[in-house]
């Protein structure tokens, strides 16, 4: 690995969480093998920061959990985004647009 | 959506943690599964598998803490935590939670209910429309002995006329009528009100309506208007007697309205108007041309909006002065009038006793939360190590903080729990035991507001003394508290615990005082001599309905067939009737006199005047000094006759013999002393007003010659009450079986009930002090008996090696004078100074009354001696073998 990995900002675990559920449900390590796996492994999400995010995202009714069974066989609890979570992504997203442009616009300044 | 998601997850965290958990625990077992799976595809041995997927979790325990702490219900939860270990360390120790828990009760349930009696009698508006616009209108008769008598009827009309400041002037006068017609002939205490007086005073009537103009027009059919209570218990609550005809003295009268059950008469004590007034009747109208002297009006005003009692006062001491310069009658002195808001008036006798309780039961609450802190330090000592621990384990001191300030809460809200239970009990005990004229206490109850202060105060101490065992914690740094040696930080400690205690005895001191006070001044109330012989007679009023004894001469027939039949029941030694009992609540009746006719009778000067029969006298036992009692031959025609108190006789004729004098006397209300009469007895001064304040003279009529109607019988006999009264009855129901008694009551509950405010008071005092000593002692005990188990091990080399047992016995008990030494010196100060406060409702005691304090000193050393002797007498006890062992 040429870099080492990078943190995740603050408050943008949210919205990677969402996005990763977006095409299908995944238990807890399958979002952080997805959120690795998509930016080449610039972040990595350990577990302990993971499982908070997504308990409180569940109580706050974005995704919803349910006990399945993975391909192998074991029992694991499955995340899938709800209504009000497509909702929340949609508006994180666009946030997040805005921010890098404001970002970009400083950066390019002057 | 955030609210709900919240509400959820206080929903989940608070009754679904079980199951939530377990879901966790079952999300964490599967990650570490899956985890571990790839470790065992990459070809580890699965428990080497298992740790590294341990390690790449991060540890189940530890995510599983952050899982929590991010839930969105984290900080609640914490706090249950934290209320759940307050819990069950209270359920350890029960002896401890008892005896806190019964302490706070104590002391937070005195302040409830008298909490509850001061809002309901200081701080609640009057039950009327507006009722901060109502003032109260007394003429002002100091010079005549009378400083708040009433007006007449000319007075009232100036007032409505002249007022600029009040919109309306209502009156009222508390009188008698008999219900007749069936076979239960009753007298009902009545008010003659003005048609305008229930409007003036802002009150409806729940049926009907109240009085109206034409009610009180000359010739206007006779009409009553009835309270809730007569009207359930006679009539049955039947609506349609409103409307219907009833017989009221003998004459057919429309019931207009009823007052509704709730409605009550708050008008000042003083005013002889009785809370409870079972109906009324309005005046005529012509009743305001009387003459100006007959005075005999309870004048109730309303303010226009915007008045201040301030202007209303000026305005009607304008009104006073230009009648005093346009009238005559008024004399050089003229007519001076006193104007008081109705509301602060009503409380005006009662407010100073009942602030000194409330002050009483916050020195109380003081010192039973002085020991709840006290009982919270010992506690908290015995925890250190605990709590040093949980400090080196890392654990955040705000935490700790917070847990100290949650169990202090935990025990306030069940002390304000258990104190509204008690503080109702408590004022269900005032009710029973509250006097007569206090009987506005019955509308004290336990409602939100009572509610609301009890945990008000409850939370409020809960905070502070919770902050007390955190002096034991916060340490401002740990290492030199663990470098001290053990007996350093007691000493420090029981440095704090004996200031409180100190506090505490001195706290209960000045209680203990102000209730020696009270008591003392109760016992010398006692023991006035009222002046007449109050045990072992029986009195009753009756009205004889003068429409059907009619001429005159029929009138007094009966009246003495009535006394003739009387004297005949077995038992009964003498028989006397009186138009005014001793401290009854009727309006009073004086009257002007004048000894030397060529004297202005404007300014004469007012006697108490009261009319009784021949043997009245000698039955109540009242003392003569000169000349005779009345005799059946004091009857028109004779030469008008009356007796006087000794006061009187020697204000007028002093020095000279008060037999065969003459005095201008007006046994007519007409407001001028016009009747000459010649005084033919002297008799000892009486109190018959009050107890221990009685200063205008008085004069005693012929009833025979100045007829009263209604009047009150005294029977003297050692027979038993109730069957006497049997008697009377059948007595009287011979004579005339439509004839209403009423007030059948023994002579002494009139005395009784002139004690019966200082009595009060002197009771509840006299019970706050005692709970407040209890308190104190358990606070000496507390610190004796933790001081002592400390020493033991000291103890037991001190008696293994020979010492006196007595004379450590002394060394202990000489510790625990100590306290009560410094603290009966700093209560005493407190006390002079609390005594002074009181002056006003001592009688006969100054503050600074040797007994009470004596007798407090000695009691509280002596409670003390025991309180520090049960814990001296365990320590040498113990074998000092057994003492070595602990620790």
């Amino acid at each position: 690995m040429a870099k080492p990995p990078a943190e995740i900002m603050k408050g943008t675990l949210d919205l990677l969480v969402l996005k990763t559920l977006e095409l299908e449900p995944r238990h807890g390590v399958g979002v952080a093998d997805r959120i690795r796996q998509i930016s080449n492994g610039t972040f990595i999400v350990k577990p302990g920061s993971l499982f908070p995010a997504l308990h409180r995202l569940e109580e706050e009714g974005f995704i919803a959990g349910q006990w399945s069974e993975t391909p192998e066989g074991r029992r694991a609890k499955y995340y899938r985004i709800t209504g009000a979570g497509q909702r929340q992504l949609a508006s994180e997203k666009k946030n997040w647009a805005r921010i890098v442009l404001a970002v970009g616009l400083i950066l390019e300044s002057e | 959506m955030r609210l709900t998601a919240w509400i959820a997850s206080v929903w989940r965290t608070c009754f679904r943690s079980g199951a939530v958990e377990r879901d966790l625990d079952d999300e964490m077992r599967a990650t570490v599964d899956l985890l571990a799976d790839r470790y065992v595809a990459g070809g580890m041995n699965p428990a080497e598998a298992r740790r590294a997927a341990l390690v790449e979790l991060g540890g189940v325990e530890q995510v599983k803490e952050q899982v929590r702490e991010h839930r969105l219900a984290a900080p609640l939860e914490t706090i249950l935590l934290d209320l759940r270990y307050a819990w069950r360390t209270l359920w350890k120790a029960p002896s401890f939670a008892i005896v806190v828990l019964a302490t706070l009760a104590l002391g937070i349930g005195a302040n409830t209910a008298i909490f509850s009696v001061v809002h309901a009698m200081l701080l609640s508006p009057l039950p009327y429309r507006d009722a901060d616009r109502l003032i109260f209108v007394w003429s002002d008769m100091t010079d005549e002995g009378y400083p708040r008598a009433p007006l007449s009827g000319p007075e009232l009309d100036d007032l409505r006329a002249r007022s600029k400041t009040c919109a309306a002037f209502g009156a009222i006068w508390a009188n008698t009528a008999a219900l007749t017609g069936d076979d239960h002939p009753e007298q009902l205490r009545i008010g003659r009100v003005t048609d305008d007086f229930f409007n003036v005073l802002g009150a409806e009537a729940a049926l009907g309506r109240t009085f109206r103009a034409e009610d009180a027009r000359p010739g206007a059919a006779p009409t009553i208007l009835l309270s809730w209570p007569v009207f359930e218990r006679r009539y049955g609550a039947d609506p349609s007697l409103v409307g219907r005809r009833i017989l009221v003295n003998d004459r057919p009268t429309t019931v207009v309205g009823v007052m509704p059950r709730s409605f009550r008469l708050l008008l000042p004590p003083d005013s002889s108007v009785p809370d409870d007034l079972q109906a009324f009747q309005p005046f005529p109208a012509a009743m305001t041309q009387g003459p100006r002297g007959q005075q005999f009006l309870r004048v109730v005003g309303r303010m226009r909006p915007a008045v201040t009692v301030d202007q209303a006062r000026a305005d009607i001491d304008g009104v006073a002065s230009t009648i005093s310069r346009a009238f005559t009658e008024y004399g050089a002195s003229g007519r001076r009038f006193v104007t008081v808001g109705l509301q602060s008036d009503d409380v005006r006798e009662i407010r100073p006793a009942l602030v000194a309780l409330f002050a009483g039961v916050g020195i109380l609450l003081l010192i039973a939360c002085v020991n709840v802190a006290s009982l919270l330090i010992a506690r908290a000592a015995a925890r250190r190590s605990e709590i040093a621990l949980r400090l080196a384990l890392g654990a955040a001191r705000v935490r700790i903080v917070r847990q100290c300030l949650i169990e202090g809460l935990l025990l306030a809200s069940l002390g304000a729990v258990a104190g509204l239970a008690a503080g109702w009990c408590a004022l269900r005990a005032v009710t029973v035991v509250r006097p007569d004229a206090l009987s506005r206490i019955e509308l004290a109850s336990i409602d939100w507001p009572v509610a609301l202060f009890t945990f008000g105060i409850a939370i409020a101490w809960g905070v502070l003394f919770s902050m007390a065992p955190l002096t034991e914690i916060y340490a401002p740094d740990l290492l030199p508290e663990l470098q001290r040696t053990n007996r350093q930080v007691d000493t420090l400690r029981d440095g704090v615990r004996r200031t409180l205690v100190v506090i505490q005895m001195a706290l209960s001191v000045v209680l203990l005082v102000c209730a020696g006070l009270l008591v003392h001044t109760l016992m010398r109330v006692q023991n006035v001599d009222p002046g007449f012989r109050a045990d072992d007679a029986l009195t009753f009023r009756v009205a004889i309905p003068m429409q059907r004894y009619r001429p005159i001469a029929g009138f007094n027939t009966f009246a003495r067939n009535l006394d003739e039949a009387l004297r005949r029941i077995p038992g009964v030694q003498g028989v006397g009737a009186i138009s005014h009992l001793p401290y009854d609540d009727l309006p009073n009746w004086g009257t002007p006199y004048l000894a030397d006719a060529a004297m202005d009778d404007a300014s004469a000067p007012n006697a108490d005047a009261r009319a009784v029969t021949p043997g009245l006298m000698e039955t109540m036992g009242l003392q003569l000094q000169e000349g005779r009692f009345f005799t059946e031959a004091d009857q028109p025609g004779q030469r008008p006759s009356i007796i006087v108190d000794d006061k009187l006789a020697a204000r007028v004729w002093p020095g000279r013999s008060a037999i065969g004098q003459h005095l201008g006397v007006d046994p007519g209300s007409t407001g001028r002393p016009t009747v000459n009469m010649t005084v033919v007895g002297v008799v000892k001064h009486v109190r018959l007003r009050s107890l221990v304040a009685d200063l205008t003279e008085q004069i005693y009529f012929p009833e025979r010659l100045i007829l009263r109607n209604p009047m009150a019988y005294v029977v003297r006999s050692s027979r038993d009450p109730a069957a006497l009264a049997a008697d009377v009855r059948a007595a009287i129901a011979a004579l005339d079986p439509n004839l209403p008694i009423y007030d059948v009551r023994p002579l002494h509950t009139y005395v009784d009930g002139a004690r019966a405010a200082r009595r009060f008071t002197a009771l509840l005092a006299a019970g706050f002090a005692v709970v407040a000593l209890l308190l104190a002692c358990v606070g000496v005990y507390g610190v004796m008996a933790y001081a002592v188990t400390r020493r033991r091990r000291e103890f037991g080399v001190r008696l293994a090696l020979g010492a006196d047992p007595s004379r450590l016995a002394v060394a202990i008990l000489r510790d625990g004078l100590t306290l009560a030494i410094a603290g009966a010196l700093i209560g005493v100060l407190g006390a002079a100074a609390a005594g002074s406060l009181l002056r006003a409702q001592l009688y006969g005691v100054a503050p600074y009354d040797p007994p009470s304090f004596l007798i407090t000193v000695g009691m509280l050393g002596v409670t003390c001696l025991l309180a520090s002797w049960i814990p001296a007498r365990r320590a040498l006890a113990a074998s000092p073998m057994e003492a070595l062992r602990t620790e």
